[in-house]
C-alpha cells in the first residue's frame, strides 16, 4: 500500500538516503507471500536499490550529503570475527540486529501514522527515503547511473558471486545454474567470467533461454522436456556430472537436483536461492563419494568492500548489468511489478524509480 | 586349491561359518594373497546386520587385513611372491580419469555396486556356490585373489598383525581430518563415535595441528582411549537436555570449524553439520550408511557451512597406504593403541559379537602365521 510515512532523522553513526532506484526481488517476494509469522508485519520491504546521501547522525565521517550509494543488507561492520576472517562475508550484525524481531523494530526508523514499521533487512528500500547504519551502506563512483548499479544491492551480485567467490568455477570447467532469475542469470556471467568452457541452464520456461545466452550459456535444458530426473539427464550429458552446479531457484527439490548433478569425485554446489521452509535431503553417498555442499549469502562478497568495486567492473564494461533490466516502472505500480514477479512473466526486475 | 578357514556369511542377519572353499588361482593381472591378520570393521557388520541386501550373500566378508603374495597371475610384474601386501576396498587403477585428478580417491574401477557391496566376478566358490568377496577384498579367510589395481606393496619391515588396521578404520578416519576436512592448526574440532575411525579422526586433528578437540559419544567408557589419541574435551549427549549441536555452539562460542561424523547415523550427521561454525564450518561425513537420507535446513548452507564426505579418508589408496605403514614404522602414527583384542579367525562370530555390543576398539584375529 502506498502510504506517507514519517522518517526520523538519522541518529549516531546513520546515514539518510533518499532512493533513486530499487528493483523488485524475488526475496522481497518470499517475504509477502510465505513469511505467515504476523509479528513481521508492517514492514517497509525492498533491498535492491541506490540513492544519494541526504543528511549524516552525528559520528559519521565516511559520508556526506550527495554521496552516491548502494544500501547493503548485508552489512561489514569490520569488527566481528566474521567480518575479521577471508574466509566469509557473514557479518554477525545481519543475524543479530536484523533477525532479531524485536530488534529490528526498535531500531526502525519509520513510523507510519504513530505506528512503527520494520525495516526490511534492516534498509526497506521501497520508500523515498530510508535510514540505515553507515556500516550497511557502500559509497560508490560519483559516475555510476543510479538507476542501473541498484541491481548490485542483491541479485547480480548474489548470483555472480556464488560462481565467482563460493564455488571457485575454474577455467575449462562444466557449470550447471538452476533457475534463470535475475540470480541465474547473474550466476551464468560469473561462470563465464571464471572461464567455464560449458555453461548448462535449466529452467522450466523455454523463454529464458535467449537471455541466458547473451550471458554465456553453451546448453540449455529444460526438465519438461524429460522423462528422466533432471540429475540423470544433465549426468547423460556430461559424462558423469558437472564440476559445478548452482541453485538459484530456491526451491529445495532443485537443490537436491543440484547436488546430485554434480560428478563425484570433486563436484561442488552451491545453494543460491533462498527458502527455510522445509528441509533439503540427499543420500549420504552423495557427499562420501566426493561432492561437495555448500551455500552462500550475496555470493559471497564482504558487501561495503566489494559493491563499489562492481559498480567500478561495470563502469569499465566488464560486468553486465543493463542486460538485466525488463521493466522500467514508477513506485505507484509496484503491486503491478509483484503480479509480474509472481507469474513468472519476465525474469528480471522492473525498476521502480 | 581348497582350504579351511574362510568365514562364510551364507545369509544376512546370521553367524558366519568356517567353511572349506575353492580359491581359483589368479588370472591376468591378479595377485593370490595369503592373509595374515585381519579385524573387523563396522562396514562388515553393516553388511551382515543392517543392509541385508540378499543378492549380497553368501560372501566372505572383511576388508581390513594384511598378508602376502602367494602368487601372481600373467602379466603382474608389480608384485611377486614373499610381498608383504594390504588388500584395498578402494582400488587405484591410475588410469582413469578419477585417479588422474588430484583433487579425489574415487577410482572407475573400485567395486560400484553398493547394494551388495561386492565386484560381480568371484574367485571363490563353496559347495558349488559362487561366493562373492566382500568389498573386492574378503580378508576373513586364509587365501584371496585380487586384482593388482586394488593391493598396496608395504615395506617388507611391516608388522601384519599390526599394520591390518590400515586397511580401512585408521586411514579412514586419519585422512578424513587430514585431506578432506583440511583441518588447520590452531582451529577447534568436534568428533562424533569413539570407534576406530573416530579415535583415527582424533589422532588426524591432532596431527593437523588443532588445538582443541572435542570427543562426542554416548558411551564414556570410550572417552579414556579418546584422551589418549588427543581429545581435549568429552561430550556425552546423555548428559544434556539441550539437542548436541547446541551444547557445542555453546562450548566453543559458535561452533566448531570442522566435525567429523564417524558413527554412520543421517541424525548424527544432521547435528555434526550443525554444530559447526556459520561463515566457514566444515562438516565431513566419515560414517557409512546409506540406507536413509541426510536432511538439513538449507539455511545452514546459505548460512556458510559446508558438508563433505569421503571414503578411505580421501587417500589414493595404493599411494596413501604404503606410506601410511612408513609412517606407523617412523613413529610418526599410532596403531598398536587401537587392538583391543588378539583372536584367531575361528573365532570371527565373537570378534562379530564384541563389535556389535561396542565392547571392542579393533579385535585384530590371527588368520595365518605370518
Amino acid at each position: 500500500v502506498i502510504e506517507e510515512i514519517e522518517v526520523a532523522p538519522p541518529q549516531a553513526n546513520e546515514v539518510r538516503i533518499k532512493i533513486v532506484s530499487t528493483a523488485l526481488c524475488h526475496s522481497d517476494l518470499y517475504c509477502l507471500l510465505k513469511v505467515v509469522e504476523k509479528e513481521f508485519f508492517p514492514v517497509v520491504l525492498g533491498h535492491e536499490a541506490a540513492g544519494i546521501v541526504e543528511s549524516v547522525g552525528p559520528g559519521v565521517t565516511e559520508f556526506q550529503p550527495g554521496d552516491k550509494v548502494i544500501p547493503l543488507y548485508l552489512p561489514q561492520c569490520g569488527e566481528c570475527r566474521f567480518c575479521k576472517s577471508p574466509k566469509t562475508n557473514q557479518c554477525d550484525v545481519i543475524w543479530t540486529r536484523m533477525g532479531s524481531k524485536e530488534m529490528a523494530l526498535e531500531k526502525s526508523r519509520l513510523t507510519c501514522n504513530g505506528l512503527k514499521l520494520r525495516q526490511f533487512m534492516g534498509i526497506s528500500t521501497f520508500s523515498e527515503y530510508t535510514v540505515a547504519h553507515q556500516m550497511a551502506v557502500a559509497k560508490i563512483d560519483p559516475d555510476a547511473p543510479l538507476d542501473k548499479v541498484c541491481l548490485l544491492g542483491c541479485g547480480v551480485c548474489t548470483g555472480y558471486g556464488a560462481a565467482v567467490n563460493t564455488a571457485k568455477v575454474e577455467p575449462g570447467s562444466t557449470c550447471a545454474v538452476f533457475g534463470l532469475g535475475a540470480v541465474g542469470l547473474a550466476a551464468v556471467m560469473g561462470c563465464e567470467a571464471a572461464g567455464a568452457k560449458r555453461i548448462i541452464v535449466v529452467d522450466i520456461n523455454p523463454d529464458k533461454f535467449e537471455k541466458a545466452r547473451e550471458f554465456g550459456a553453451t546448453d540449455f535444458v529444460n526438465p519438461k522436456d524429460h522423462n528422466k530426473p533432471i540429475s540423470q539427464v544433465l549426468m547423460e550429458m556430461t559424462g558423469g556430472g558437472v564440476d559445478y552446479s548452482l541453485e538459484c531457484v530456491g526451491d529445495v527439490e532443485c537443490m537436491r537436483s543440484a547436488l546430485e548433478s554434480c560428478v563425484k569425485g570433486w563436484g561442488v554446489s552451491v545453494i543460491v536461492g533462498l527458502t527455510d521452509m522445509q528441509d533439503v535431503t540427499t543420500r549420504p553417498l552423495q557427499l562420501t563419494s566426493g561432492r561437495t555442499w555448500t551455500g552462500c549469502l550475496f555470493g559471497g562478497f564482504k558487501s561495503k568492500d566489494a559493491v563499489p568495486k562492481m559498480v567500478k567492473d561495470y563502469l569499465e564494461k566488464k560486468l553486465k548489468l543493463d542486460e538485466f533490466i525488463s521493466h522500467t516502472m514508477t513506485m505507484d505500480e509496484i503491486n503491478d511489478a509483484i503480479d509480474l514477479m509472481k507469474q513468472g512473466k519476465w525474469y528480471i526486475q522492473p525498476q521502480l524509480t | 586349491m581348497s582350504h579351511l578357514i574362510f568365514s562364510v556369511a551364507w545369509e544376512p542377519n546370521k553367524p558366519v561359518v568356517i567353511e572349506e572353499i575353492e580359491v581359483a588361482p589368479p588370472q591376468a593381472n591378479e595377485v593370490r594373497i595369503k592373509i595374515v591378520a585381519t579385524s573387523v570393521c563396522h562396514t562388515d557388520l553393516y553388511h551382515l546386520f543392517e543392509s541385508m541386501h540378499k543378492d549380497g550373500f553368501p560372501t566372505v566378508l572383511g576388508h581390513e587385513g594384511a598378508g602376502i603374495v602367494e602368487s601372481v597371475g600373467p602379466g603382474v610384474t608389480e608384485f611377486q611372491p614373499g610381498d608383504k601386501v594390504i588388500p584395498l576396498f578402494l582400488s587405484q587403477c591410475k588410469e582413469c580419469h578419477l585417479c588422474k585428478n588430484p583433487r579425489t580417491n574415487q577410482c572407475e574401477v573400485a567395486w560400484i555396486n553398493q547394494a551388495i557391496m561386492a565386484g560381480v566376478e568371484s574367485r571363490f566358490t563353496c559347495k558349488g556356490k559362487r561366493v562373492l568377496q566382500f568389498m573386492g577384498t574378503s580378508t576373513f579367510s586364509e587365501y584371496t585373489v585380487i586384482n593388482q589395481m586394488a593391493v598396496a606393496k608395504i615395506d617388507p619391515a611391516a608388522p601384519l598383525d599390526k599394520v591390518c588396521l590400515l586397511g580401512c578404520g585408521i586411514c579412514t578416519g586419519y585422512g578424513a581430518a587430514v585431506n578432506t576436512a583440511k583441518v588447520e592448526p590452531g582451529s577447534t574440532c568436534a568428533v562424533f563415535g569413539l570407534g576406530a575411525v573416530g579415535l583415527a579422526a582424533v589422532m588426524g586433528c591432532k596431527a593437523a595441528g588443532a588445538k582443541r578437540i572435542i570427543a562426542v559419544d554416548v558411551n564414556p567408557d570410550k572417552f579414556e582411549k579418546a584422551k589418549v589419541f588427543g581429545a581435549t574435551d568429552f561430550v556425552n549427549p546423555k548428559d544434556h537436555d539441550k539437542p548436541i549441536h547446541e551444547v557445542l555452539t555453546k562450548m566453543t562460542n559458535g561452533g566448531v570449524d570442522y566435525s567429523l561424523e564417524c558413527v554412520g547415523n543421517v541424525q548424527v550427521m544432521r547435528s555434526a553439520l550443525e554444530s559447526s561454525a556459520q561463515g566457514w564450518g566444515v562438516s565431513v561425513i566419515v560414517g557409512w550408511t546409506d540406507l536413509h537420507d541426510i536432511v538439513i535446513r538449507p539455511a545452514h548452507l546459505i548460512s556458510g557451512r559446508t558438508w563433505k564426505g569421503s571414503m578411505f579418508g580421501g587417500f589414493k589408496s595404493k599411494d596413501g597406504v604404503s606410506k601410511m605403514v612408513k609412517d606407523y614404522l617412523d613413529k610418526k602414527l599410532k596403531v598398536d593403541e587401537f587392538i583391543s583384542q588378539n583372536m584367531t579367525l575361528d573365532q570371527a562370530n565373537d570378534a562379530i559379537e564384541l563389535m556389535k555390543n561396542c565392547k571392542c576398539i579393533r579385535a585384530v584375529m590371527s588368520v595365518s602365521p605370518p
